[in-house]
């Protein structure tokens, strides 16, 4: 298992995370969302250990890493692949040996596992070809295979499926599901919240560096004005009201879970409505359904599946989305 | 203009028949560059390395001491070193005051903040994935600095020309610590300073020659390095 406890992190004199405790574990997928900049990039470079946290401890199996030698073995067992990877110059293949050379694998050996690890991304095809001829979703997907050559215990990636297309992002959300099978500890940041909440086990939400008190959906910056009591915000596209004693620049969220829908508007004490279509219905196979609703901005609504067969919803529903003005949350 | 045009024609003479105290010089000043060069680089390039790469305490001190070196007077560097190595100096007894020796130390204390201070800048402007990756993929010590290395690779070589060429052109610290003497410290610069006080033109300007024909192939075989670099 590998944690970080009271991580934080400065670039200067701003503080871009405060992590109080977060772990991966082995056969598990956890998946770290949150909008761009909220600090999913940092805390993934601070848990491979290629970035030192300015606070805190990183634990492998319990034991605090503090050595060199430990720094080094927490390297070699856990492999971080970054959203616009690094390839060296030279061949496909020669990067994903690069790993099996630095660990001294034989000749015949290293040969079959390049092959195994382009196999498992279907790059076959790909092994002779020069690196700086390869579209951005190709690079992503040889960094993946160059991380599995190094037979990792904790894989940690970042936005992996940012350059791909749906056929390829489905293929790696399989592959990711055959390595958490193998007992593979999994990490991934993505601000694709359908994803994350459809292929991970738990779900960290970070909100500027923070672990947030709410899931990640319907997250909106906004400028709340002076005054007390509710008031109407403007949040992307919608106007929204919201009880809170703060004014200024804010971060207003919608939970899913609170989000009441409808094919009729209500007749109710809420404050908020919004009419649109639904855009996508992703269902987790445990009940719990996953509206993406297209209300001028993209709404994440969660449901009963009973509910969704109720109301009798498919894609291109008009629906109508209502929200007590308690129920929006202001950080 | 006949002046110039008969030095000129005289001087080429002097370079295309192989004049042994031509080439005698050339060969001593390209010598001393070279081997200034070397210790430079092997004292300039790891220092410009880790100024690059690390964070530590008087970091951005030692850059400024660098950049300050860069500019320091040629003269005054060839002063510090004939009073080191003068004979009631602290190195005196070594006897190497007037020798070609003299004029390497002075010279290495010239191309050292140069070739730091680019090994620097050209780690510095190396993507921080490089390392990240490497470290990440297991590798340690001293593979993760030859793989920033290696792709820092034309740069670095750049400096060490930079470096080589500021050596060979550098006439003031040579003429102070190495005398200038016949067949032992006379290079290129220093004769082409002695030729025209005597007023032997012609061999003025075939040394001169010689010394640009070096400097251009030097800065075309930097020029080429930089082209590569951005391929």
């Amino acid at each position: 298992m590998l944690s970080a406890r009271d991580v934080e992190h400065y670039y200067g004199r701003r503080r871009v995370l405060e992590v109080p405790e977060i772990s991966v574990r082995p056969g598990e997928v956890l998946a770290v969302v949150g909008p761009n900049g909220s600090g999913k990039s940092t805390l993934l470079r601070i848990l491979a250990c290629v970035e030192r946290p300015s606070r805190g401890t990183i634990a492998w199996r319990g034991q605090p890493v503090k050595s060199a030698a430990q720094l080094k073995e927490i390297r070699r067992r856990v492999t971080l692949v970054e959203q616009h990877p690094w390839l060296f110059r030279g061949k496909v293949k020669d990067n994903v040996r690069f790993p099996l050379e630095l660990r001294r694998v034989g000749a015949a050996e290293a040969e079959r596992r390049v092959a195994d690890s382009l196999a498992m991304l279907s790059l076959e095809g790909l092994a002779g070809r020069d690196t700086r001829e390869l579209s951005q979703g190709e690079i992503q997907k040889v960094a993946i295979a160059r991380a599995l050559a190094c037979d990792p215990e904790i894989l940690l990636l970042d936005e992996p499926a940012s350059a791909a297309d749906p056929r390829s992002a489905a293929a790696l959300y399989r592959l990711l599901d055959q390595l958490r099978a193998r007992g593979i500890g999994l990490c991934l940041a993505s601000h694709q919240l359908e994803e994350a909440y459809r292929w991970a086990d738990r779900v960290v939400a970070l909100a500027e560096g923070r672990p947030s008190p709410v899931t990640p959906e319907n997250l909106f910056r906004t400028e709340i004005p002076e005054g007390s009591g509710p008031r109407r915000v403007q949040a992307g596209p919608l106007e929204l009201y919201v009880l809170t004693d703060r004014s200024g620049p804010a971060t207003v969220a919608i939970p899913p879970e609170d989000i009441v829908v409808s094919t009729e508007p209500l007749h109710s004490s809420a404050r908020n409505q919004f009419t649109g279509r639904v855009l996508r219905i992703s269902d987790d196979g445990r009940g719990r359904v996953t509206l993406t609703v297209d209300v001028g901005t993209e709404l994440v609504a969660r449901i009963t599946k009973q509910a969704l067969d109720e109301l009798d919803l498919t894609v291109g529903s008009p629906v109508v989305l209502t929200v007590k003005t308690m129920a929006v949350r202001v950080f | 203009m006949d002046f110039f045009g008969d030095g000129l024609r005289r001087g080429l003479e002097l370079i295309l028949g192989g004049d042994p105290e031509v080439l005698g010089i050339t060969f001593l000043s390209v010598r001393v560059a070279l081997v200034a060069t070397v210790v430079a680089c092997v004292i300039g390039v790891p220092v410009g390395f880790v100024v690059g790469t690390t964070r530590f305490f008087g970091r951005r001190a030692l850059i400024t001491v660098l950049n300050t070196m860069l500019a320091f007077p040629t003269v005054v560097v060839g002063l510090i070193v004939w009073g080191l190595l003068s004979r009631r100096g602290p190195l005196g007894d070594l006897g190497l005051l007037y020798t070609w020796w003299a004029i390497v130390i002075a010279e290495v204390i010239l191309a050292v903040p140069i070739a730091a201070a680019l090994t620097a800048a050209a780690v510095q402007g190396i993507d921080p994935r490089v390392r990240r990756t490497a470290l990440t993929l297991g590798a340690s010590g001293w593979r993760v600095h030859w793989l920033v290395a290696r792709e820092a690779r034309f740069a670095l070589l750049a400096a060490v020309v930079v470096a080589f060429g500021r050596v060979l052109a550098e006439v003031g610290a040579a003429m102070i610590v190495g005398g200038n003497i016949r067949h032992q410290t006379r290079t290129l610069t220093t004769a082409v300073a002695l030729a025209t006080s005597q007023g032997d033109f012609p061999l003025a300007v075939a040394l001169g020659l010689i010394l640009l024909g070096l400097a251009l192939t030097v800065n075309v075989l930097l020029q080429l390095l930089q082209g590569r670099g951005d391929a």
